[in-house]
Order: structure tokens, then sequence, then C-alpha cells
């Protein structure tokens, strides 16, 4: 079976015609999407995820490469009708109630009248706008607007859903919804397509990832590939006691991450947890799990973006001065 | 075809609610009719022995003059917005030919004019009835011609919003406007024996281009006929149409050349 998206030596250069410097912000990016699969985007700000997406929906057209959504061209018709799209802050025809507004975009998708009637109220229940169908999007809040372009980009039905950042701006209810409502649009056989910064999310949803920073390629695989089966180091979860001593002195334990107010975590090699245990026990500490250390996305797309300054923000930069 | 026009009319449905819920556009229409109105008050009390004459001519030609700023203000600003404001983040990945959301504006913006037309054409009307003015089928085609004057106007607006600024887009269009009416001077010195265009070839080359490519405005102005009581054939109004037509067209191919390459960053 033919792949949902394929991407071939992806350039994008962006050219600033003031003052005549080009930013590459795309520099040679490959991999496919599979059908069914749910695929997240990630790296810093600046990676170039928002431009690859671009590239994606037909909205810039490529410098070099190759891409091909739903096995045609980004701006072929028939892709278009099987294609959802939510963009990065996303903007609306604010003086819309949103039913009105998935009423021209359902005309736009070829939906009779009737269809549209069927199905427009279904889906605004479904994204949590049932009571708020009736008020003009202008009046609506940032979680709000959101959820309305979730709705738009699920509005025909698609079988490839492109979703950029769907969890900006929603309340930890909106993205357990959103969560749920990714999953279930697997388990309908959709493929879905998304960049997020909510790494949690990600860890919980993806089947493969992709993991950009700066327009290049760092990482690419299923999670167990990328953050391992486990390493050769255990965890060790402590509470401390009043007057119990600093656990990094503990002998076997080779560092400590602070957890919370009592919290810390003893990271230790695989061969030393009986000894670090009995330590840690002898010296008040109360054990509160012990497990096999792997490595969380998080500090899997740390670690790529490292040496890039603090997350990036010089990317950052660039990005708020080209606008 | 059926699903073009469907698309088509959605978005050009939708301009209209646009610029129907936008305050500062309803506050310009009701600006233009109450300067219909005003004008013709003015004006009636100018003259009195060439009254009707006077009423007629100058509520047509502030009628034009309104509907062909609507024409490009809107023409400018509603492209523009879509551009600025992202909208066409979420319009153009949906199944639709960029050259249909441009003639869906377009068609959204002649039904705009259309009803700013026939509000101004009321408070005429009005106007004229309390003079007792007696109405005459021609005016009708006067405001007819009037309305395909600014829909030229407004393809030419919604051609440059989409590679230009708003102001650039705007004085452009003014241009497109202002030469247009003023081609048929051009014409006549081109034709004439003396003036400037006879021994300058530099000049005349000029001119002979801008009478080829500028629409030819005064086509759609019928004032004086209206008043002195010349017939305005049925004829006429169509070959106006036509040629109102061709333009419109030759502007939105420009437009959909540029819009069909255009990224949107
Ligand atoms: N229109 C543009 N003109 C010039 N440079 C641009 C433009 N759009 C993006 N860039 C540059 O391209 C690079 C990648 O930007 P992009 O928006 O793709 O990043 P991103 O991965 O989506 O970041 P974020 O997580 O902040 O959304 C940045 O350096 C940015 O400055
Ligand atoms: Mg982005």
């Amino acid at each position: 079976m033919d792949d949902a998206i394929v991407v071939e030596g992806l350039v994008k250069t962006f050219r600033t015609p003031l003052r005549r410097r080009k930013v590459e912000a795309v520099r040679s990016v490959s991999f496919r999407v599979g059908r069914g699969e749910i695929f997240g985007f990630l790296g810093p700000n600046g990676a170039g995820k928002t431009t690859t997406i671009k590239v994606l929906v037909g909205l810039v057209r490529p410098t070099a490469g190759r891409v091909t959504v739903l096995g045609g061209a980004p701006d072929d018709m028939g892709v278009k009708r099987r294609l959802g799209f939510l963009p990065e802050q996303p903007y609306f025809y604010d003086y819309l109630k949103p039913t009105e507004l998935l009423d021209v975009f359902g005309a736009l998708f070829g939906m009779s009248r009737a269809e549209r009637r069927r199905v427009i109220p279904d889906l605004l229940d479904r994204v949590g706008l049932g009571a708020a169908k009736d008020r003009a999007i202008r009046k609506f809040s940032k979680g709000m607007q959101q959820r309305v372009g979730i709705a738009q980009a699920l509005l025909n039905d698609p079988d490839l859903v492109i979703l950029d950042e769907p969890m900006s701006g929603l309340d930890p209810i909106g993205r357990r919804e959103v969560i749920d409502l990714i999953a279930s649009l697997k388990a309908r056989g959709k493929t879905v397509f998304f960049s997020s910064h909510i790494l949690a999310d990600v860890e919980r949803l993806a089947d493969r990832v992709v993991i950009l920073d700066r327009g290049v390629m760092k990482a690419s695989g299923t999670l167990p590939e990328l953050l391992g089966q486990g390493t050769d180091e255990r965890e060790v979860v402590l509470r401390a006691a009043p007057g119990s001593p600093d656990p990094a002195s503990l002998p076997g334990v080779s560092r400590v991450e602070a957890l919370s107010p009592g919290l810390v975590r003893a990271i230790c090699p695989a061969g030393r947890s009986d000894p670090v245990l009995a330590a840690a026990l002898a010296a008040g500490f109360a054990v509160v799990s012990v497990a096999e250390r792997r490595m969380t996305l998080e500090e899997l797309v740390v670690s790529h973006a490292a040496g890039a300054g603090p997350g990036g923000i010089g990317a950052g930069g660039t990005a708020g001065g080209a606008s | 075809m059926t699903a073009a026009v469907v698309r088509i009319s959605a978005i050009a449905r939708n301009t209209f609610v646009e610029a129907a819920r936008n305050r500062a556009f309803v506050g310009l229409g009701v600006a233009a009719v109450g300067l219909v109105v005003s004008s013709m008050v003015l004006s009636g009390l100018a003259l009195s022995d060439q009254q009707s004459r006077v009423l007629v001519d100058f509520g047509l030609f502030s009628i034009a003059l309104l509907e062909v700023v609507i024409a490009i203000v809107l023409g400018v600003i509603l492209v523009f917005k879509e551009i600025d404001r992202k909208t066409f983040y979420l319009v153009l990945p949906k199944p639709v030919h960029r050259h249909e959301v441009l003639a869906g504006k377009f068609a959204g913006l002649l039904g705009v004019l259309a009803v700013a037309l026939v509000l101004m054409a009321a408070a005429w009307f009005a106007s004229l009835a309390s003079r007792d003015v007696e109405f005459k089928p021609d005016m009708a085609k006067a405001l007819a011609l009037v309305w395909m004057e600014a829909a030229l106007v407004t393809s030419a607006a919604i051609f440059f919003s989409s590679f230009a600024t708003p102001v650039m887009s705007g004085v452009f269009s003014l241009g497109v406007f202002l030469v247009g009416r003023n081609v048929a001077v051009l014409e006549e010195l081109l034709a004439g024996t003396k003036g400037p265009l006879v021994h300058n070839p530099l000049a005349r080359t000029i001119a002979e281009t801008t009478v080829f490519v500028f629409p030819d405005l005064t086509r759609f102005g019928v004032g004086r006929e209206v008043i002195l009581g010349i017939p305005v054939g049925w004829d006429y109004v169509g070959a106006a149409a036509l040629y109102c037509a061709g333009y419109c067209l030759f502007f939105g191919a420009l437009a959909s050349l540029v819009f069909r390459r255009r990224e949107f960053l």
C-alpha cells in the first residue's frame, strides 16, 4: 500500500527581499507517513515544521525536492477533497458563527445542503462547541477558536488530517478531548500528521515521529526505536524523611533529579540497584518506586536541539524578525 | 461545472456577508446614500430654471463616483484582508481552485455594489420625485451602466490586490478609473491633425498604448443622453455589457495567473 505522505529531499529557502538574506527554513528533509499512522512532527521553535506543513498543503512551493500527499500533488482537487488541515494559529471569518463558517467550507467540499445540515451540528458537539454555535467566532476565546479550527479540519471526514499544533491554547480537558479524537481517527483507519510541543501527548499518541532542528532532520522512527527498549540504568524514586542525607551521596547513585519537594529520582547502573535500595532504606528514605530507566521523548528532543541555545531561542528570534 | 458554481457562490455569499456585517462598510454605504441626498438638495437650490437637468446630471454623477469608490475600497480591502489575516490558509487547502476563490470574491462584490446602487438610486428617485421630475426608463439603463463601470473597476482592484500592497492597489485602481474616464479625449487627440500627439512619436506611442490597454469608461456614462432625451437603446447597453465583461475577464485572467503562482507565507 502506498504512503499517505512522501517527502523526498525537501528544501525551502525564503528570501527576504529587503535584507537580501536567505533563510533556509528546510534543508533537505525526507520521510514517509504510512496510511493509518499517527505521525508526530517535532522540533524547537523555528525548526521548519510549519514550513514543511505549508508545502504539504500547497500554500508554499518547495525550493527543491518532492512531496506527495495521498498519492498526488498537494494542489490536486482529488487530494484536497480527502484532506483536513488545521493551520498554526488559525484565523477565521470571525464575523460568522461556527455553523455558518462550516457551511461555507462544507460547500467548498461539495457537500449538499442536507448533508451540511446533518453533519455540522454533530461535529460542533464533538469538539465541544455545541453550546456556542450561535455566537460570532469573534467573541470566542482562544481555545474555543482552536476547537473551531479542529472542527473544520474534520468536516469532510478526511482520510488524512494535518494538524499544526492542535493542542495549542487548549485547557487540560480540551487537550484530553483532542487526544481521544486523534486516537479515534486512527481507530477508523485515518492518517494523522501533527506537530506539537507537548511531548507527553506525542508520546501517548504517535506511532512514529520525526525530529527537526533548524531545518535538518535529526531523528526519525518509531518511539521504541528512538527511545530504546530501555537503558542499562535503573531509577529509584525516594521520599526523603526529615534529617535524611543528600541522596546523591548514597553509594552507587550516579545522579539525582529532583521531582517535587521531598521527592527525588536517583539513577544508578542496573547492577547497583540492590545496594542503592539498601543504603537508601538505611538512611531513612522511603522507596516509592524502582523501574528500568527509559529515555523520555523530551530528553530526546532536547538532546537533539542541544547547541541551538536555550530551547532554540535564537531561531525563534529570526522568526520574529521575519514576520 | 455545477460544482464550481456551488463553490464560487459559497465564496460570493460569504464576501457579501462580510461586507454587510462590517460596520465600516455599512457606514460607507449610509454615507453614500446621505451624499446623494445632500448633493441633490444642494444642486436643486443652486439653479431653479434648469433644476431637473441639474438634478439628473448631479445625481448620476455622484452615484457613479460613489459606486467606484465602494468598488475600489472593498475590492482592495477584502482581498488584502484574506491574505493579511491568513483566512486563505483555511480556504486554499480546501478543494477549490484559486481562480474560483477570486471569482467568488468578485461575484460577492458585484452583489454589494448592486445593493449600494439600489439604495442610492432610491434616494435619487425620491429626490427627483420631490421636485416633480419625471422618471424615465433610460435612467434605469444609466444606472445599469454605472454598475458595469463599477464592476470593471472592481475587477481591476482585485487584480492589483493579488500582488500589490493595499495602498498601491488603491492608487492603481484609481488610475484605471481616471485614465479610463479620459481615454476618449486621448483618442480624439490621436485622431486629430493638430495637438501635442501629432509630431511627438514617443508621446504618440504612449497614448496609443494607453488607448489600447485601458478601458474607455465613458462608454458607461449616458448622463447627457438622459438629460437631452436622446434614447439609450438596449443594443447600446448590451454592447457596453459585453465590453465590461471582456475587461472583467481580462483582469480576472491576469489576477488568476498571479494568484496561481503565489505563495502564502
Ligand atoms: N515567510 C517567511 N519568510 C522568511 N522566513 C520565514 C518565513 N516563514 C518562516 N520563516 C523562517 O523559517 C524557519 C522555520 O519556520 P517555521 O515556522 O517552519 O518553524 P516551526 O518549526 O513551525 O516553529 P514553531 O514551533 O515556532 O511554530 C524560521 O527560521 C523562520 O524564521
Ligand atoms: Mg510552527
